[in-house]
C-alpha cells in the first residue's frame, strides 16, 4: 500500500522528463538504474502490450539537469508522539436525558423479565432478587425507580433537575445493587409501638429485610479525574484520560516543539522518528511509529531583514545511524529547515529527559489547546490540522 | 379596483427588504456592537418567554407532581384522555390523521433508540480511523499523474459501423466485475457495517427444544431476536427435509454490533483455550471476515456464563460470526479488525 516498484514503473511509463527537481532521490535511482536481475526490463517496458490510454512512453526517460542551483534545506524528522484517549468522553446533558428516556421506553415495550430463567426457586439469589425488585420495581438498575407495567407506567419522563441520568447516580445504584442493598433506601416496616423497627414475631414482615451482619465489600471504580488532573502535572500520562496527549519538549533555544532531529545518512523518516525517540527520551517507552509517510510538514526559511540568509551547518555522523558513518563530518550551506512530522502512538512507559542527547531541558504531555498556547504562531499553523480534536 | 391595489401592494411588500429594525437586530449580532445596543434592539421585539430564555419558576418546579395529581383524582378519565393509537394505514398527505415518524414513541414502528455511546465506536472515530488513514496512504510524487488503468469495460473495436454505440463488454474470462478499491481518504475509511451471527443445530432435526435453546443463547449474547430459517432442499444424507427449521441468524447493527464485538474481543477471546486466532484465509474478497466459535467458547459470553446451569447440557450451540465492513478488499478488512484487536494467524490470503 505504499509507493514501491509499481509507482516507479508508472512514473517511467512516461509522465514527461524527470529530474532531481521533480522526483525524490530513491525514485530517481530506481528509474535511471533498471534492475540488473532482469536484463530485459528496459525493453520489456517498451514492448508491453499497448494500453488503451496511448501515452508517450520512454523506456529510460531522459534525465535533465536541474534548472537552478539547488538550495539545500536542513531535513528534519519529528515524531508526534500521542497517547490516545484511555476513557470515553463525558456525555452531554442532552445525551444523558435521551438515553434515560429511551431506556424507560424500552422497559415499557420489552417483554417482562423471566425471573425463573435466571434464579432458581428458593435459592438465596431468588430471595435477593425479590427484595430488590420490590424497591426499584424494574429489572434495570440504571433508570431509577420506575414500574413500566404498573399503574404509573405512563409517568416515564423525569422532572426538571432529576439526577437519575447522571453518571454518579448510575454508578451509585450499581454499587448498592452489588453490595446487596436496594438502589434506594427502602422504608422500614413496623408500627408506632416498635418505633418503626422490625418486629420478630411476624415472619412475613421480617422476610427479605437485610440484616447488617455481613457486609459485602464491593470495589469502587477508579475515579475519572486522577491525582495528576488535580495537581495539573503536565509531565504525567494519567492526566486528562479522555483526551489525546501530545509529547512536546523545550529545546535549547527555549521553544516548545515536538522532538525533532536531522535525518542522517540513508535512513528514512520512519527510522529517523524511532531513533529520535530513543535518543531524546531513553528506551523506556513502548511506542509505535504509524506508517512510513509523514502526516504534516513545516518549513522555516532562514532570513535576515527579509532577505534569505543561509547558514553553514556542520553535519557529523550519528552513532545510531550506520550509513551516516560512511562520510566524515562535512559542511553544508542551508537555506532553512524542513520538518516532516511522523505519527507515533505511545502504549506504555514514560519519557526520561535525563537521557536526552539534543539539549532539551524539559518535556510535557499536552492536549491540543495547550499545544496552541505553548508553540509559536507559524509552527501552530503547520501543526494544528494534524492533531486530534479529542 | 381599490381591493386589487391593496392585494397587489401586500403581495409586493413581501418582496421588499425586511423592516429596518429587524435588520439592525441581525447586524447587532456582530461582536463589535455593544451589549447596550443589543438590549435596545431586543426591546423592540414582541415579548416572548422563548426569547427571555428563562425556564419555569423554582416554585412551579417544586409544585409540579403529575403522579400526585393522578393519585388524588377520584373520577375515572375517559379513554380518549390517555389512549392513543396512531393510524394503521397511510391514507395520503391530505388526510387529517397522519402517521407519526418511526422515531416517535407513539408510532407503531417505534423501536427504542440507542441507549449508550459504545466505547468501541468512540475508539474507532477518535483513534483507529486516523491511524488507518496514515497506514493506507499511497504517496504520489508531486507533478506526476496517477497511473491510468486500462478500461474496465471493453469497447468493441473494428470496422463494423454497428460497433459505435454498442454496450461495452465485460472483462475477459467472465462478466462478473471485481470490487474497485478506492483510495482511502478521510471520507472513505473502512468502518464496521454489520455483524451476522449464525448457528445451525443438527439436534433440531429430532428435537424442537434444541432450536429454542439456540435461539435463547443467541438472543442473550446479541440482544437481538433471532430469525429462524428453513431448509431449502432435502438432502437424505444429512437426514434433512425441505421446510425444516434448523438454523438461526441475528443481524447486528449500530450499538448492538459495537457492544457484541467489544465483548467478543475483550471478554471471550482472551478466555478461549489454545486459540491461535482467526484464520488468515478467512475473507470473501469483498471486505467481510468470518470466524467460528465452538460451543464451549460461546459459553464464555457473560450472558450465558451467568446462568449456565439453566441451559440443558450440550445444547448450547457453536456459531459463525460474519463481520461485514465497508472495506472492499480482504487486506483492508483485516487491517481494520487487527486494529480492533482480533488476531490473525497463518498465511494471509488476499
Amino acid at each position: 500500500m505504499n509507493a514501491g516498484q509499481k509507482s516507479a514503473r508508472r512514473i517511467a511509463a512516461g509522465n514527461g522528463p524527470i529530474s532531481r527537481d521533480t522526483v525524490c532521490v530513491s525514485c530517481l535511482h530506481r528509474l535511471t538504474h533498471p534492475s540488473r536481475r532482469n536484463a530485459s526490463t528496459g525493453t520489456a517496458l517498451a514492448e508491453s502490450p499497448s494500453s488503451p490510454t496511448q501515452q508517450p512512453r520512454h523506456p529510460n526517460p531522459p534525465v535533465t539537469t536541474a534548472k537552478a542551483p539547488r538550495k539545500a534545506y536542513q531535513l528534519l524528522a519529528s515524531p508526534v508522539l500521542s497517547r490516545p484517549p484511555l476513557l470515553t468522553r463525558d456525555l452531554t446533558s442532552f445525551e444523558k436525558a435521551y438515553y434515560l428516556y429511551q431506556k424507560r421506553l424500552n422497559e415499557r415495550l420489552a417483554l417482562p423479565f423471566t425471573r425463573y430463567f435466571y434464579y432458581k426457586k428458593g435459592t438465596p439469589g431468588d430471595a435477593e432478587w425479590k427484595r430488590k425488585i420490590k424497591v426499584r420495581k424494574t429489572p434495570a438498575r440504571d433508570i431509577g425507580v420506575y414500574a413500566a407495567y404498573g399503574d404509573e407506567g405512563w409517568n416515564d419522563e423525569v422532572l426538571v433537575g432529576d439526577r437519575t441520568a447522571e453518571r454518579e447516580s448510575v454508578v451509585e445504584a450499581l454499587l448498592r445493587d452489588a453490595e446487596g442493598k436496594g438502589i434506594v433506601d427502602e422504608e422500614v416496616v413496623g408500627d408506632k409501638d416498635t418505633e418503626g423497627l422490625v418486629v420478630a414475631g411476624d415472619a412475613k414482615v421480617g422476610e427479605g429485610q437485610r440484616r447488617d451482619l455481613t457486609k459485602v465489600e464491593v470495589e469502587r471504580p477508579v475515579e475519572r479525574v486522577t491525582e495528576a488532573d488535580r495537581a495539573n502535572n503536565m509531565r504525567s500520562l494519567s492526566r486528562k484520560m479522555d483526551r489525546t496527549l501530545y509529547l512536546l519538549v523545550k529545546n535549547r533555544e527555549g521553544r516548545w516543539r515536538f522532538p525533532q532531529d536531522r535525518v542522517h545518512g540513508r535512513e528514512n523518516l520512519h527510522q529517523a522518528a524511532e531513533r529520535i525517540l530513543v535518543q531524546g527520551f531513553g528506551i523506556d517507552m513502548n511506542t509505535w511509529i504509524v506508517g512510513n509517510h509523514p502526516i504534516g510538514h513545516h518549513q522555516m526559511n532562514y532570513t535576515s531583514g527579509g532577505a534569505p540568509a543561509p547558514r553553514l551547518a556542520k553535519i557529523s555522523p550519528n552513532r545510531l545511524v550506520s550509513t551516516s558513518r560512511d562520510r566524515p563530518e562535512y559542511e553544508q550551506e542551508e537555506y532553512g529547515e524542513k520538518v516532516f512530522f511522523m505519527k507515533g502512538r505511545m502504549m506504555t512507559g514514560q519519557a526520561d529527559i535525563g537521557k536526552n542527547e539534543y539539549g532539551d531541558s524539559e518535556f510535557r504531555w499536552l492536549v491540543k489547546e495547550e499545544v496552541e498556547e505553548a508553540v509559536t504562531g507559524g509552527y501552530w499553523k503547520s501543526v494544528k490540522d494534524m492533531l486530534a480534536e479529542r | 379596483m381599490a381591493l386589487l391595489q391593496e392585494v397587489t401592494s401586500t403581495f409586493l411588500r413581501r418582496f421588499k427588504a425586511p423592516p429596518a429594525s429587524l435588520h439592525r437586530i441581525w447586524a447587532s449580532q456582530c461582536r463589535h456592537a455593544s451589549t447596550e445596543a443589543v438590549a435596545q434592539e431586543t426591546d423592540e421585539l414582541e415579548e416572548s418567554s422563548f426569547l427571555q430564555g428563562e425556564g419555569p419558576a423554582q416554585q412551579a418546579i417544586e409544585r409540579f407532581d403529575p403522579a400526585g395529581v393522578a393519585k388524588r383524582r377520584n373520577r375515572r378519565l375517559p379513554p380518549s384522555r390517555y389512549q392513543f393509537r396512531s393510524p394503521r394505514y397511510y391514507r395520503g398527505p391530505l388526510h387529517p390523521h397522519q402517521p407519526p415518524r418511526p422515531s416517535e414513541p407513539s408510532s407503531r414502528e417505534f423501536a427504542p433508540g440507542p441507549f449508550s455511546l459504545p466505547r468501541l465506536e468512540q475508539t474507532y472515530h477518535d483513534t483507529l480511523a486516523s491511524d488507518y488513514m496514515v497506514l493506507a496512504y499511497a504517496h504520489l510524487p508531486p507533478g506526476q499523474t496517477a497511473f491510468k488503468k486500462g478500461e474496465r469495460l471493453r469497447r468493441w473495436e473494428g470496422d463494423s459501423p454497428y460497433f459505435k454505440n454498442r454496450p461495452l463488454r465485460g472483462p475477459r474470462g467472465g462478466d462478473t466485475l471485481r470490487l474497485l478499491r478506492k483510495p482511502v481518504t478521510f471520507r472513505n475509511v473502512p468502518q464496521l457495517q454489520r455483524v451476522t451471527v449464525h448457528t445451525m443445530s443438527s439436534d433440531a432435526i429430532n428435537s424442537g427444544a434444541a432450536l429454542h435453546v439456540s435461539g435463547m443463547v443467541l438472543q442473550a449474547i446479541t440482544n437481538v431476536r433471532a430469525e429462524a430459517h428453513e431448509v431449502k432442499k432435502s438432502v437424505a444424507g444429512f437426514g434433512v427435509r425441505a421446510g425444516m427449521y434448523l438454523s438461526l441468524t441475528c443481524e447486528l447493527k449500530g450499538e448492538d454490533m459495537y457492544h457484541f464485538l467489544s465483548k467478543l474481543v475483550d471478554v471471550v477471546m482472551p478466555k478461549m483455550k489454545d486459540w491461535p486466532g482467526v484464520k488468515g484465509s478467512s475473507g470473501d474478497f469483498s471486505g467481510n471476515i468470518a470466524l467460528g466459535l465452538k460451543a464451549e467458547e460461546v459459553a464464555l459470553f457473560p450472558e450465558v456464563e451467568v446462568n449456565y446451569d439453566m441451559y440443558p447440557p450440550k445444547l448450547i450451540p457453536g456459531c459463525h460470526i460474519m463481520i461485514h465492513t465497508t472495506a472492499t478488499t480482504d487486506q483492508d478488512a483485516r487491517l481494520l479488525l487487527t486494529q480492533i484487536g482480533i488476531p490473525f494467524f497463518g498465511k494471509l490470503v488476499h
